[in-house]
């Protein structure tokens, strides 16, 4: 409509316009993906919140079922990775980043009830998995920063570690209910450790810092309970609990 | 890294911390770098764009004391683009998208306004690039997204509509391409009612214009029909930004029509240099 000599290129933006579509195709693909490993992070966290009504003696049979959503949510990630690795990491992975969050919270929470058995070792409770634990369970690189494809970052286990200290937090209240007052003192010690070592980052004014200043309330709110269950004696002895086991 | 070994020996993740603080501090460092020379790329945009405005025609090289004015200016984005291109690279190319974004459109409107004013065309993604590339280092250049290209120009609508009102309140008439320079209207003519009229007829009408030289407000239309059409995903952050920016676009192309039916319809009875609607947009009028 425009002719070759006037002020625009018609032809140039008609290149625009497919390269942007070409965009728009890549993300639509994507967030197929991205949607399905949302629904399975849901069921994994819908399976795992039993936990909380669960006495520890019958977990084991919450930690299976949530197994099978937890496998499903890796498939879908090594689906995801090698077609979300063919473009640039940091132009889609907003569209990502909040569901491997969640997939991460899913993973750390069920190994910290001892799900994740490893080598074949009896699984321990209370143990964090590691950034690369949670690369091998998802089969992705992690904290990638010479190459561009896709893994899972370091802010993305951060904000799940926060997550998981939330949990953790509802989870010693409830185990107080459910009788089980040995858990609350783990759970203690676990996100204390926790918050020192978010201490020891040097964070920016951004969505990691507001998260992290949450936490010190998570960790008064365990100290709370512990606090609660020691006045009244209620602390198992160490000695008893390992007799108990 | 040393004073902090013993601070928390308590913690059996501080080694896992420390490593991350690493990580995380040096990513912070890029994105302050980003944000710092974002900032100062777009200050001496701008200050470009306020010289080039100083400018009264189109289609021309321009005048030396612009040229030589401008080129400070062009040094420190060209200074900002090669401090930061090696943050840019690699895995980072977009990391900092969000944080450069700024500065690229700021500069985009800048060159595009500049190249505008030379060659009375819109500058190509591709030579956008180019530029920027020229810019920034050929070995690892600042890549120029098309997302950022097409912002920019938005904005550099904007500056056309400031060119075209200041250079109507000034000269009185709509600034043109060259070919047919001799043919401009004379609005102080008063003893040729005639002459006057037939200037103010074929001032506004578009449809008229294949074989006259091309003017700022049918080149604005043009680019305005171009990012109309243009389909951004959606609910992506493009079609956000492109929203808003459209609406904008269509306000300055709508200024300069009104400027124009102003200068049209009382053209003729005000002496030259009498400022059209000048009473109903001050804010217009050029900035220092």
């Amino acid at each position: 409509m425009a002719p070759q000599n006037g002020m625009v290129d018609p032809a140039m933006f008609q290149s625009l316009q497919a390269q942007v579509d070409e965009d728009g195709a890549i993300r639509d693909e994507l967030r197929d993906l991205v949607q399905a490993l949302e629904k399975h992070n849901r069921n994994t966290a819908f399976v795992l919140s039993r936990a909380h009504s669960t006495p520890v003696t019958e977990l084991r049979r919450v930690l299976r079922a949530a197994e099978e959503h937890i496998y499903a949510s890796v498939s879908v990630i090594t689906t995801l990775a090698p077609k979300a690795s063919e473009m640039p990491y940091y132009k889609f992975n907003n569209m990502w980043t909040r569901q491997m969050q969640d997939a991460a919270y899913g993973m750390l929470f069920w190994s910290w009830l001892g799900g994740y058995e490893q080598d074949g070792k009896v699984p321990e409770c209370g143990r964090l998995l590691t950034i690369e634990e949670l690369g091998k369970i998802m089969h992705i690189p992690v904290n990638l920063k010479d190459r561009d494809e896709f893994h899972l970052t370091i802010e993305e286990y951060l904000f799940a570690t926060i997550a998981l200290v939330e949990e953790l937090t509802r989870l010693a209240r409830n185990s107080v209910t459910l009788g089980d007052f040995e858990r609350p003192v783990l759970v203690n010690q676990f996100v204390k450790d926790l918050f020192a070592g978010f201490q020891i980052l040097n964070l920016k004014n951004d969505g990691l810092r507001r998260k992290v200043d949450g936490l010190k309330y998570r960790v008064k709110d365990v100290e709370d309970v512990v606090y609660d269950l020691s006045l009244r004696n209620l602390v198992p002895k160490k000695g008893e609990s390992e007799a108990e086991k | 890294m040393g004073e902090t070994k013993n601070e928390h020996p308590s913690s059996p993740y501080a080694a896992m911390f420390e490593g991350f603080r690493k990580d995380l501090d040096e990513h912070q460092d890029r994105r302050e770098r980003v944000i710092k020379a974002s900032r100062d790329i777009t200050a001496a945009s701008k200050k470009i764009i306020f010289s080039l405005q100083r400018l009264r025609n189109i289609g021309q090289p321009l005048p030396p004391f612009v040229t030589k004015n401008n080129a400070q200016y062009w040094e420190i984005i060209k200074e900002r683009y090669k401090t930061i291109s090696v943050d840019l690279q690699g895995l980072n190319t977009h990391r900092y998208a969000s944080q450069i974004t700024h500065g690229n459109q700021e500069f985009m409107e800048a060159l595009t306004f500049q190249h505008y004013l030379e060659a009375q065309k819109l500058i190509s993604y591709d030579e956008s690039k180019a530029q920027m590339a020229a810019l920034s280092g050929e070995a690892d250049p600042v890549q120029l997204s098309i997302e950022d290209y097409i912002l920019g120009i938005f904005d550099m609508t904007g500056e056309l509509m400031k060119f075209a009102i200041t250079a109507m309140a000034t000269s009185g008439k709509l600034p043109e391409g060259r070919p047919k320079k001799e043919r401009k209207p004379k609005q102080e003519s008063s003893e040729d009612p005639s002459a006057d009229k037939m200037d103010i007829d074929d001032g506004p009408s578009p449809q008229s214009g294949e074989e006259k030289p091309r003017n700022v407000l049918s080149d604005m239309r043009e680019i305005r029909l171009q990012l109309e059409m243009l389909e951004a995903p959606r609910k992506s952050k493009l079609s956000d930004d492109v929203e808003k920016k459209a609406k904008v676009m269509r306000e300055s192309v709508e200024k300069v029509e009104k400027a124009l039916y102003s200068l049209t319809v009382r053209g003729s009875e005000r002496p030259k240099g009498w400022v059209p609607g000048a009473e109903e947009r001050p804010a217009e009028v050029e900035s220092y």
